[in-house]
């Protein structure tokens, strides 16, 4: 279950990053100085050596984490707004480059892997409940 | 501890266990990029766990890869999680049974 958990909590913080990008979507001021950029989690799997079943079969199990964050490097998207505050010179100002679908369907992929998760628990569970159902 | 038939029965549990691992890690895994799919390979290791020994995995071949090198498939892996509930289901109620023949065989014992 330890790898199912680390599974949920990797899509959970996935999610919350794409929520982030869509929150910031408009964004020109960042403390970092600049438009805000887009955040996207990169996974790694990871050998699950925790707990003391583990020792027996750790070649088994391989659980999920958040390797990185990456950042966006593409130019930011440049809009000819003169009145702005954060106007160039020139008149542009600097916005995030954001596609609002890209952000919606991984929002997608990240709920329907965090339920996926969901569903290996249960099942997980249900074989352990049946085992302890042979004792009564 | 019961007969010989639970005692298969027992080890039949503890590789569905092990193959349920396996799936979760599967789904776990299933935005990992270059992550792949790994399965039991459950016909010659039940025969090898009947003989001792742990189950070893191995990496599945045939499935379609994507673009980040990963290639589990979540509805293989939910039909497999199923099917392992289905089994195990299956083995822990003939174990159930066992159980409750003998349980059945001492209470009517103490009670001539």
């Amino acid at each position: 279950m330890t790898v199912s958990a680390s599974g949920m909590a990797a899509e959970r913080t996935r999610a919350e990053l794409l929520v982030e990008n869509l929150a910031n979507a408009e964004t020109t001021r960042t403390p970092e100085g600049g438009p805000y950029r887009r955040k996207d989690a990169v996974f790694g799997s990871r050998p699950m050596s925790a707990s003391f079943g583990s020792l027996f079969e750790s070649h088994l199990q391989e659980g999920v984490a958040v390797e990185q964050v990456s950042v966006d490097t593409r130019d930011p998207e440049r809009r000819y707004l003169p009145g702005h505050p954060d106007a160039g010179p020139d008149g542009y100002v600097a916005f995030p480059r954001m596609n609002p679908a890209e952000d919606m369907v991984d929002l997608t992929s990240a709920a329907r892997g965090f339920e996926a998760n969901v569903a290996a628990i249960s099942a997980v569970k249900d074989m352990i409940m049946r085992s302890i159902d042979l004792f009564k | 501890m019961l007969s010989r038939l639970s005692d298969t029965l027992e080890r039949y549990m503890d590789l569905l266990s092990a193959r349920q691992k396996v799936v979760a890690s599967n789904i776990a895994n299933a935005d990992t990029p270059g992550y792949k799919t790994r399965d039991i390979d459950f016909q010659s290791e039940l025969r090898s766990v009947l003989g001792g020994g742990g189950p070893q995995s191995f990496e599945v071949a045939g499935l379609p890869v994507k673009n980040d090198g990963n290639n589990v498939s979540l509805d293989r892996e939910s039909r497999l999680l199923a099917e392992n509930d289905m089994r195990f289901n299956l083995a822990s109620n003939l174990v159930r049974s066992e159980v409750q023949s003998i349980r059945a065989a001492l209470q009517t014992g103490g009670n001539t």
